[in-house]
């Protein structure tokens, strides 16, 4: 304790990011990689949000960085992508182009059943549906924290997973 | 006869089912709607149906095996701040020691010789585009933040007549951006 009290601040502030960064970032990894459907994007997104709760950790080494927070900037920076992408989509340049669908950067054997029909599924829906439907049913939050992280109520992230739900079911009756 | 706020609700409810939240009350209110709402119940579906539909997110989440590749992040993981600056000192003397070594030849006597980089524009120049050099594909500035650790790097400085550095350029990099500009930096701030 004593250490802790003489030690400097910037390594408080090294020492609990180094924790956040390996407790955290396979699984937000993972999330981000689910969000965008694309591994490369998905790590690059994970760096941002490590690089600004690092920074915020050095700003102020008692602050509560919560893993709620993390996926909160995490699910920010995956719909600020999603956006920008859409937007390119838009161009006229782009249009002509064979836009690649996710999953083909996907190795084979990933591409099990269950992986494609819910990555299938994520593509068609709005990205605040999907983020709804991976909070819960993939990472495992309640709808009430769900909504903490979303900054929504937990009525709303049930009504959203309700409907991502739709889109993932008519996906299934499309495969079989 | 059901309304849109019943089914406003009713998909609220399916979202409990869905996540396992709703009560035996919410599942009866639930089913009383599917049984008077034939839209509903065709696109909903029962409770089973919810519960088979949401294992799939489930389901894919237990067999995710995709991890990023993290190894060379662990590789330094863990340093010693002595160890980075010893390094970076190291490196530093290396440099000053080479470009001396470099120097040695050059006789007390000779006639002075224009200096090699004269031209103050030229030395801005590669200054400028020591900054605006292209990084390395993936920086993982957070993990060398985090864990920054000890590496090597080769410089080239060259060394105006006067014994003024007036241009660095990184021959090798260490892998990090941030440090090859802080050494580059203090090279160009040395006296040879």
């Amino acid at each position: 304790m004593e250490a802790l009290i003489a030690a400097d601040p910037a390594e408080i502030a090294r020492a609990r990011a180094e924790s956040l960064v390996l407790e955290y970032q396979v699984k937000l990894a993972r999330y981000l990689r689910r969000m965008v459907g694309d591994a490369e994007v998905a790590l690059d997104l994970s760096q941002e949000v490590f690089l600004s709760a690092f920074r915020m950790l050095q700003a102020d080494p008692k602050r509560e960085i919560t893993a709620g927070w993390l996926y909160r900037a995490a699910t920010n920076a995956a719909i600020s992508f999603l956006r920008r992408k859409k937007i390119l989509r838009m161009l006229p340049l782009d249009r002509e182009v064979d836009r690649p669908s996710s999953l083909r950067t996907w190795s084979v054997d990933e591409r099990s059943a269950t992986s494609v029909d819910l990555q299938t599924a994520l593509e068609q829906l709005p990205a605040a549906q999907s983020a709804a439907l991976l909070l819960t049913s993939y990472v495992g939050y309640s709808s009430a924290e769900a909504a903490e992280i979303l900054g929504t109520t937990a009525d709303a992230v049930r009504q959203r997973v309700c409907r991502a739900m739709r889109v993932l079911r008519t996906v299934m009756s499309e495969e079989r | 006869m059901t309304t849109q706020k019943d089914c406003a609700q009713a998909e609220m409810l399916a979202g409990a089912i869905a996540l396992g939240e709703a009560n035996e009350v919410q599942r009866n209110s639930y089913r009383a709607h599917l049984a008077a709402c034939p839209r509903c119940c065709a696109e909903l579906g029962g409770e089973h149906e919810i519960e088979r539909v949401m294992a799939l997110p489930a389901d894919a989440s237990k067999a995710e095996h995709w991890a990023p590749d993290l190894r060379h992040v662990h590789r330094q993981a863990r340093p010693q701040r002595a160890l980075q600056w010893a390094a970076v000192l190291g490196a530093i003397a290396m440099l000053i020691f080479g470009v001396r070594a470099t120097q040695k030849h050059v006789p007390v006597t000779a006639v002075p010789r224009p200096p090699v980089v004269a031209s103050s524009s030229q030395a801005e120049r590669a200054v400028a585009a020591l900054n605006t050099q292209t990084a390395p594909q993936r920086e993982h500035q957070a993990e060398s933040l985090v864990f920054a650790g000890t590496s090597t790097m080769r410089l080239d400085v060259s060394v105006d007549g006067r014994g003024l550095p007036k241009r660095c350029t990184i021959i090798k990099s260490s892998g990090d951006r941030a440090l090859d500009q802080a050494v580059c930096r203090a090279a160009l701030k040395a006296k040879h």
